[in-house]
């Protein structure tokens, strides 16, 4: 018995390293990192995989180990040792699952909660709207319009924006979604809800990380309401946002 | 043609009848009083099913066997035998469970075949199978029959034709409501198939999860969703109350709670919910029916509704429901567990704890699927808290079930090996859901791939593979013959390893960003996307081995002894298949359900050596 205990925390040590080595090595499945919110999202994600392995490395250990030591094909001649439970290791159980539950809840949960909304200033406003199955942004400082489908959403590197989300007036639920930003939230018809993104470098032409994707069921073309979505330098973005303005002003 | 008189027959004609009425009462109101066409699809089919419904409850046995007594005549008595039983209306607990098992059992073979589909066409950017709008009416139906499936095959399966057994009852304590649950079934599958491929009604695709507005826009196919899935919620509700009430007043003597076997706790603790929580789920249908054919407007924000407040509702029930499902797959997999180990069950109070635990979290714990909703900020810190906290109770469940296996004389036979990939499955699915709780990731995860796999996880894993631990567990108490083992293996591991080629990918290309319901996707995902079809087609294969092994063992297997797994619970100490009424002479309960390896210790007096009263089951009342 005190064998068998041993060998299965050493094959739990061996999992729960090689699993953590391999986070380390091989986990970095995050879309591209385009905002200050991803650091926040992907260290949390990254944090509750390194605290997941020994939970992994245990119940894979117990579980491997038995079957292994205690299986047989054949019908068992005689029943096993009546371990009933007691109380120890119950209450040595409910004291580890909670303690590591409860630090679950405090890091990365709400440390990163109130990280994300912590900051409610925005350098500029963007308010988007969509509707069945595209999506209208407006820059509320300029009035510049941009549609989908054709125009891209641009935006300038390194500024806090809000996004104002809503959907129109009778149509269904959308959700506004760029994977480079990690944060998503729903676009609901009659009321605007806000997201705050910092961007963080500038994007590359055909990453898919730089796309609106409409993330909440809205019937018919729901996979095709996309938007591609262009980061530059700031100044670059004044440019583009100054020839806006002109042609605007110009078709009016 | 005795074959008119057939109980389906009959229920038939008279749910014609009853259609015809319901509209056409309607029908003539709207062309008397209000000038208006006699035929509305969505009002005409509103008030046609309900009188429908009436009408096929009334013919396929209803009355015969139970209105009759309403107006003072006597009920008739239930003549069928043999296989007939089957397609009647009939009270015992065990014909019943096998109606379930059979019906649900062939609903899941075909809901996978609709996977199938999805897959292929997703196994490459692009539409190739489906396009748009077949894709989103394919994955709607997919979703609301695997939902159901999961629902009912367990409770109402295992649930009826074990429990009474275990408990030592003759039957369940209302055999007649129980009979009337099932027949509700019927009406359900053949609504949502007649939505989906009737071209005037054009199908729904709203999902199952049938979000307003766009489920207030749609085609009319989503009011025959809403009315097939009310139905549902009520055998949901029905089955509740008569486990309930089973298992508090028809324990045989000495049976106390301390002594039921885990899988009673596991159909006890889902019913509380089934009873608690499925009328929400019924009351926001019915709003949306509402607000479509009666022109409320409960969730039209234009004239003052929420759309928010139909996800708070939905999710009030939809999240218990998911331990609906699992808690009696938890159960099974514990109860194999035990037998298969030959040892009693690691600390069993706790255990039942653990499921009693899950019961009272799992009502405060709905709105972490509304992390990105747009619902007020202050919500977030607070269902986060509790839904994380969920994983304490559920912890309990994987101490019992290691502890159980620990040191014991594992025998691993098809049951055994389904019961123990459930706590690899479970492990996968709970850790994953703990990033879906936790609000900085989840507003990345949210409505991707990565939550498609893990509630495959949770409830493919936690529960469809308890499902088929406790059909191979229990095939010879039920069909009185025995499986083939080498079949039974060959499906444990195909299905075991597709499932994981299947939905391991899947949490990858969900981080990497591609969202979940749809029919196309950017082209870098396709790689991903066709390893995932390879796993899904290797898993489906496997139940063509399961099919045919059930089919095959069931006509002509070996005979079954009467405890072939020489395992302690009452339902393996009466013959195989049991008799009608369960007990010749009531069993007394003595001790501990799982004695293995206690010297002296018995979980029940050999029943042929006790004699007295009537058994605790009681075979009257409604």
């Amino acid at each position: 018995m005190r064998r068998d205990l041993l060998t299965t925390a050493v094959i739990w040590a061996v999992v729960t390293a090689l699993s953590a080595l391999a986070t380390y090595l091989w986990l970095d499945p995050f879309p591209t990192h385009g905002a200050e919110e991803a650091k926040v999202v992907d260290d949390a994600f990254l944090t509750l995989t390194y605290m997941a392995t020994p939970v992994f490395g245990l119940v894979v250990a117990a579980l491997v180990y038995s079957v292994l030591r205690f299986g047989a094909p054949g019908e068992p001649a005689e029943d096993g040792p009546p371990i009933l439970g007691g109380v120890g290791v119950p209450v040595a159980w409910l004291a580890i699952t909670s303690a590591l539950a409860v630090t679950v809840i405090i890091h990365p949960g709400l440390t990163g909660l109130f990280e994300l909304r912590a900051d409610q200033h925005a350098d500029m406003e963007v308010n988007v709207t969509g509707f069945r199955w595209a999506w209208t942004m407006e820059y509320a400082e300029s009035g510049v319009v941009v549609n989908s489908p054709g125009d891209e959403l641009v935006l300038p590197e390194g500024r806090r924006i809000k996004f104002n989300v809503t959907a129109i007036e009778g149509d269904v639920l959308h959700s506004f979604w760029v994977p480079a930003f990690r944060t998503k939230i729903d676009a609901v018809p009659g009321q605007v809800h806000e997201m705050y993104v910092t961007t963080e470098g500038t994007s590359t032409p055909g990453d898919i990380s730089y796309r609106v994707q409409c993330t909440e069921l809205c019937g018919l073309f729901h996979s095709g309401m996309v938007m591609d979505v262009v980061v530059l330098e700031a100044s670059e973005f004044d440019t583009w946002l100054a020839s806006k303005n002109t042609s605007a002003a110009r078709v009016k | 043609m005795r074959i008119l008189r057939a109980p389906i027959v009959v229920g038939l004609v008279f749910a014609l009848i009853g259609f015809a009425i319901g509209t056409g009462v309607t029908g003539l109101i709207r062309v008397a009083l209000l000038d208006r066409d006699f035929w509305s699809t969505e009002l005409s089919w509103s008030t046609g099913y309900p009188v429908a419904l009436l009408g096929w409850l009334a013919g396929v046995g209803g009355w015969q066997h139970w209105g009759r007594e309403w107006i003072g005549l006597d009920a008739r008595p239930f003549t069928l035998t043999g296989w007939k039983r089957y397609f009647g209306f009939s009270p015992d607990h065990k014909v019943i469970g096998i109606q379930y098992i059979v019906t649900f059992a062939a609903l899941f073979l075909l809901s996978g075949l609709i996977a199938m589909l999805i897959r292929i066409e997703l196994a490459s950017d692009g539409l190739q199978l489906f396009d748009n709008d077949t894709y989103n009416r394919a994955m709607s139906l997919h979703g609301i029959t695997m939902i159901a499936v999961a629902v009912a095959i367990v409770i109402g399966g295992f649930g009826n034709f074990v429990v009474p057994l275990m408990i030592g009852a003759q039957d369940m304590a209302f055999p007649r409501l129980n009979a009337l649950s099932y027949w509700l079934v019927p009406p359900v599958a053949v609504m949502l198939v007649i939505a989906t491929l009737s071209p005037q009604l054009g199908g729904w695709d709203s999902g199952w999860t049938a979000y307003p507005p766009l489920s207030l826009l749609n085609a009319s196919g989503q009011v025959l969703f809403n009315l097939a899935v009310i139905t549902f919620g009520l055998v949901s509700i029905l089955g509740g109350i008569n486990f309930l009430t089973t298992i508090i007043y028809l324990r045989a003597p000495g049976m106390t709670w301390g002594r039921l076997p885990i899988f009673v706790w596991g159909v006890f603790t889902a019913s509380l919910l089934s009873f608690f929580f499925t009328q929400a789920f019924a009351a926001s249908l019915l709003m949306v029916l509402l607000d479509r054919v009666a022109l409320t407007s409960f969730f039209r924000a234009s004239e003052g509704g929420s759309a928010i407040l139909y996800e708070h509702f939905f999710w009030f029930y939809s999240h218990p429901a998911v331990y609906i499902m699992v808690l009696p797959g938890f159960a099974i997999a514990l109860e194999v567990l035990t037998h298969f180990s030959r040892k009693p069950l690691f600390a069993y109070r706790w255990a039942v704890a653990g499921l009693l635990g899950i019961v009272g979290l799992s009502g405060v714990v709905w709105a972490h699927h509304m992390f990105t909703s747009g619902m007020a900020d202050y919500l977030h810190a607070p269902f986060l808290v509790l839904t994380e906290l969920i994983s304490i109770p559920t912890g309990i469940i994987f101490l019992a079930a290691l502890g159980t296996i620990w040191a014991g004389k594992l025998w691993l036979r098809t049951p055994m090996l389904f019961g123990l990939s459930v706590i690899f499955n479970f492990l996968i699915g709970g850790l994953t859901g703990i990033y879906l709780a936790d609000v900085p990731t989840d507003l990345l995860l949210h409505d991707t791939y990565f939550v498609v796999a893990h509630f495959h996880y949770t409830i493919v894993g936690g529960e469809i593979f308890a499902l088929f631990a406790g059909l191979y567990f229990w095939f010879p108490k039920i069909t009185g013959r025995q499986f083939n083992e080498q079949l039974g293996k060959i499906h444990f591991w195909l299905m075991f390893l597709g499932f994981q080629l299947t939905f391991i990918p899947m949490f990858f290309v969900g981080i990497q960003g591609m969202n979940r319901r749809v029919a196309d996707y950017p082209s870098e995902f396709a790689e991903t996307n066709l390893l995932i079809t390879a796993g899904a087609l290797m898993m489906s294969s496997s139940f063509l081995f399961f099919v045919w092994n059930m089919a095959s063992s069931w006509i002509r297997g070996p005979r079954a002894a009467d405890n072939p797994w020489q395992a302690s619970t009452l339902e393996w100490q009466v013959p195989s298949p049991p008799p009608e009424h369960n007990f010749p002479r009531p069993p007394v309960v003595v001790g501990h359900p799982y004695p293995y390896g206690i010297a002296g210790a018995k979980h029940v007096e050999t029943p042929a050596s006790t004699a007295g009263a009537p058994a605790g089951g009681g075979g009257g009342g409604a």
